[in-house]
């Protein structure tokens, strides 16, 4: 016969108390073996998701200032607002509007200043009537002035006859000579007396007259003043606008514009010259353009973006050798065609085969314009995507704006390949992503969930270690008699704490085994119903998972439980428990 | 074969000292079975424990088979009792998930057997033969104190301690659990102790001794 206080009797009679302990630890165990596989499945899936970056470098445009499309149209958009203001202006103070306006008001204000000029042709009318009098008045005395003018030419007669007389006084001929010549001019030359009133009326008449034609005078240089004061104001219009300075500016932004929309629709600065610098760089084993695009996939931990090469066809050719994979139904896209090829994994993430359609027309976080149609399935140990280079450049500005390269280093050469891109690129608009930094990313987000998951499993190590350590407490306190009896006949301390300790293990042991088991059962049945038809990736027997993640929860519960039962062993009186009366 | 010389055991409260057993001195002699009768509270269940190395005396000396307790270690005292001694309490203590059997077993220093055998020959002695595989839940008290008995008697002990073993049990029961215990003197030569406050339990006693506040007086 074994022995009565065998592992195997004590957990063959007590499976009521023994079960329940177990069943909670498996299924502990259990949560943390699916909890941890599907973290490492994440980070697995990630790592296969983004592998391609095992073998190349990828060469991306970096966001700058002149890189952004928005800066030259917003540089355009600054010049025409600066053309708007200018046309703003001329309509603001002093421009069209006031010009306008003045040049509306100018009859009215002309109109004002009628009255003035009928004054003045008025007074004007009166200096002529004046001046015309006194023309008239002046007709008489001029006939004087004739007169007067004869009598200055008889003076010169007279001078010489006094000449002649003076010298022969005696000689009486001159005078009569004179007298007998001048006799007739002398009666003509004096007025007579009618002559005279008429003279003295045409004196008058002129004397009035002139002092009319002097105030009228007088009137019309007022008036003229008053019109020229009058007339320069209605003259005062504001000078219009030149047009021909916002005309310039406009043509200078109108310009920029068209540089800035050339500048968008070129591929960004340097690509050309880093393409072909990168090719000379020793170990490099080739170079492609790379109009990269993305997909959107589900990696468990959260969507992440695929990243699809926009290559030409021979490209597309030599990146699936460099891999070792394989179109393994359909075909490669053709040139200048909306057409893509995936690698398996990824057709089943996103539910499509050949024929099937992807894009941002399907999935808003597809960074991949429009919809392309899968042509073709690719099959190897790499994931894959390709999409034409030409169709991408040729029909979508951004796309051509973005383009980057592919630098695939010979292998050994990835270290010196990678460093000799980053000196080329230098402080230029391009940054590298090669697999050290892929990877460091994926570690990075994976380290946050794995804090979080072992967080849990602290957690739950706590729980169950408090729980597991009362339920023993309880079971040890309903066995108090047996511990009691044993430890008055003889059996020693030590013994009694090893024979608990050996139950204890038997049970974490075997909670251990069921719940790594149960979690490999359910984890089968996770892998083949959602991984694989999703694209991901599980490895269901790791064993980091199963052996070294899962073993702090059974430990510590061992650990825990053993030690308050083993405390309480220690001090356990046995005659205390022989002489209870219950 | 167990002498014990001006025994005491004190339990101080505070300034007081209760005086559980005070001065006692006895010899068991081998094949003898002494009974210890006195009210409850004469510190006769004290005594046993001192005498059973369950308890170290508060002054005096215990001796079995000349090897003093007061020179022996506590796991060595152990082993004393679990090799040497036998133990009916007065509740059976018996291991709720194991058979009447294994119960018997538990008792046992070897598991071989001749022990199973011997286990089986109890069982049948105690007239549980047909019961060897029931679990306690499933015997009467007597029963269940009869497999006590066994489980004591399974490895032959040189003495067998038993402490109120009828207390609980009827008097017909009562005296069916002293008898075995009073056979086991002649047919298996170990010395019987028996602690009672029922003297018509002892009536098979080869001399029966009367406790009093501590005090040892022959009845």
């Amino acid at each position: 016969m074994e022995n009565p206080l065998s592992l195997w009797h004590f957990y063959l009679r007590n499976k009521r108390k023994v079960l329940p302990v177990v069943g909670i630890l498996a299924l502990a165990i259990l949560g943390v073996v699916v909890t941890d596989s599907l973290l490492a499945s994440a980070r697995e899936t990630a790592y296969a998701t983004f592998g391609s970056y095992q073998k190349l470098i990828l060469v991306a445009p970096r966001a700058t200032r002149d890189q952004d499309l928005a800066n030259p149209l917003a540089d355009s958009l600054t010049q025409l607002r600066e053309v708007q203001l200018k046309v703003d202006n001329l309509d603001g103070p002093g421009g069209l509007s006031a010009y306008y306006d003045a040049v509306i008001a100018l009859p009215a204000r002309v109109r004002a200043q009628l009255p003035a000029v009928q004054q003045l042709q008025i007074d004007a009318a009166n200096a002529r009537y004046y001046a015309a009098r006194l023309r008239g008045d002046l007709v008489p005395l001029g006939d004087l002035i004739v007169r007067v003018q004869r009598l200055q030419a008889e003076q010169k007669s007279f001078d010489q006859l006094v000449q002649q007389l003076t010298q022969n006084p005696s000689d009486p001929r001159p005078l009569i000579s004179y007298l007998q010549q001048h006799q007739t001019w002398l009666q003509s030359v004096l007025p007579d007396s009618a002559q005279l009133g008429r003279l003295q009326a045409a004196v008058g008449n002129a004397s009035s007259d002139a002092a009319g034609l002097q105030q009228s005078l007088q009137a019309m240089g007022r008036d003229t003043t008053n019109l020229n004061a009058a007339g320069q104001s209605v003259a005062n219009i504001p000078i219009p606008p030149s047009p021909s300075g916002t005309i310039d500016q406009f043509k200078a932004a109108l310009d920029r514009l068209t540089s800035s929309l050339g500048a968008i629709q070129a591929p960004q600065p340097g690509l050309d010259k880093l393409v072909a610098d990168s090719a000379r760089i020793p170990g490099t084993a080739f170079v492609k353009r790379d109009a990269y695009s993305n997909l959107d996939i589900n990696l468990l931990a959260g969507n992440a973006q695929f990243d699809l090469y926009g290559f030409d066809q021979p490209g597309m050719g030599q990146l699936l050798s460099l891999y070792g994979d394989k179109v393994v139904a359909g075909r490669l896209p053709r040139a200048d065609a909306n057409e893509i090829a995936v690698s398996e994994e990824i057709a089943r993430s996103r539910h499509v085969w050949v024929g099937g359609k992807v894009g941002n027309a399907i999935d808003e976080l597809d960074r991949l314009p429009d919809t392309f149609t899968v042509v073709g399935i690719i099959r190897g140990p790499t994931r894959l995507g390709v999409i034409p280079l030409d169709y991408l450049t040729e029909h979508y500005l951004f796309e051509r704006r973005y383009q980057g390269l592919v630098v695939v280093p010979q292998a050994g050469h990835e270290q010196a390949v990678h460093d000799q891109l980053q000196g080329l690129i230098a402080n230029s608009a391009f940054r590298l992503f090669d697999w050290p930094y892929i990877k460091g990313k994926i570690d990075s987000l994976i380290a946050n969930l794995d804090v979080i998951n072992r967080f849990l499993i602290l957690l739950v190590t706590i729980v169950l270690s408090l729980v597991v350590g009362l339920l023993n407490n309880l079971f040890f306190r309903q066995r108090m008699n047996e511990f009691g009896l044993l430890a008055a006949v003889g059996y020693s301390r030590w013994g009694l704490i090893l024979r608990v300790a050996w139950e204890s293990l038997g049970v974490t042991l075997a909670a251990w085994i069921i719940g790594v088991g149960l979690g490999v059962a359910v984890l089968s049945w996770f892998n083949l119903t959602f991984i694989v038809p999703h694209g991901l990736l599980m490895n269901i027997f790791d064993w980091n998972v199963l052996a070294l993640h899962t073993l702090p929860i059974p430990l510590m519960v061992f650990v825990f439980g053993m030690g308050t039962v083993a405390w309480q062993l220690l001090r356990l009186d046995p005659i205390s428990i022989i002489e209870r009366r219950d | 074969m167990l002498s014990a010389q001006d025994l005491a055991l004190d339990y101080r409260s505070g300034s007081s000292v209760a005086h559980a057993v005070d001065t006692v001195s006895l010899s068991v002699d081998q094949g003898s079975f002494v009974g210890l009768i006195g009210p409850s509270g004469s510190g006769k269940s004290s005594l046993m424990y001192l005498l059973s190395g369950l308890k170290r005396p508060t002054r005096g000396t215990v001796a079995f088979e000349g090897r003093d307790y007061g020179k022996i270690s506590t796991p060595g005292l152990m082993r004393l009792r679990r090799q040497r001694y036998g133990f009916v309490f007065q509740q059976h203590f018996l291991v709720n998930y194991l058979s009447a059997l294994e119960n018997v077993m538990v008792g046992a220093v070897r598991r071989n057997h001749e022990a199973v055998a011997y286990a089986q020959e109890l069982l049948r002695r105690v007239g549980l033969g047909d019961k060897l595989r029931q679990r306690p839940y499933q015997l009467s008290i007597g029963e269940r104190q009869r497999v006590a008995v066994a489980r004591a008697l399974v490895h032959r002990p040189a003495v067998i301690f038993a402490d109120e073993p009828t207390a609980s049990l009827d008097q017909a029961t009562g005296l069916e659990v002293i008898n075995l215990l009073a056979d086991y003197r002649t047919r298996g030569g170990g010395s019987v102790v028996v602690v009672t406050h029922d003297p018509a339990m002892l009536t098979g006693a080869d001399w029966v001794l009367q406790m009093r506040d501590g005090r040892l007086s022959p009845a």
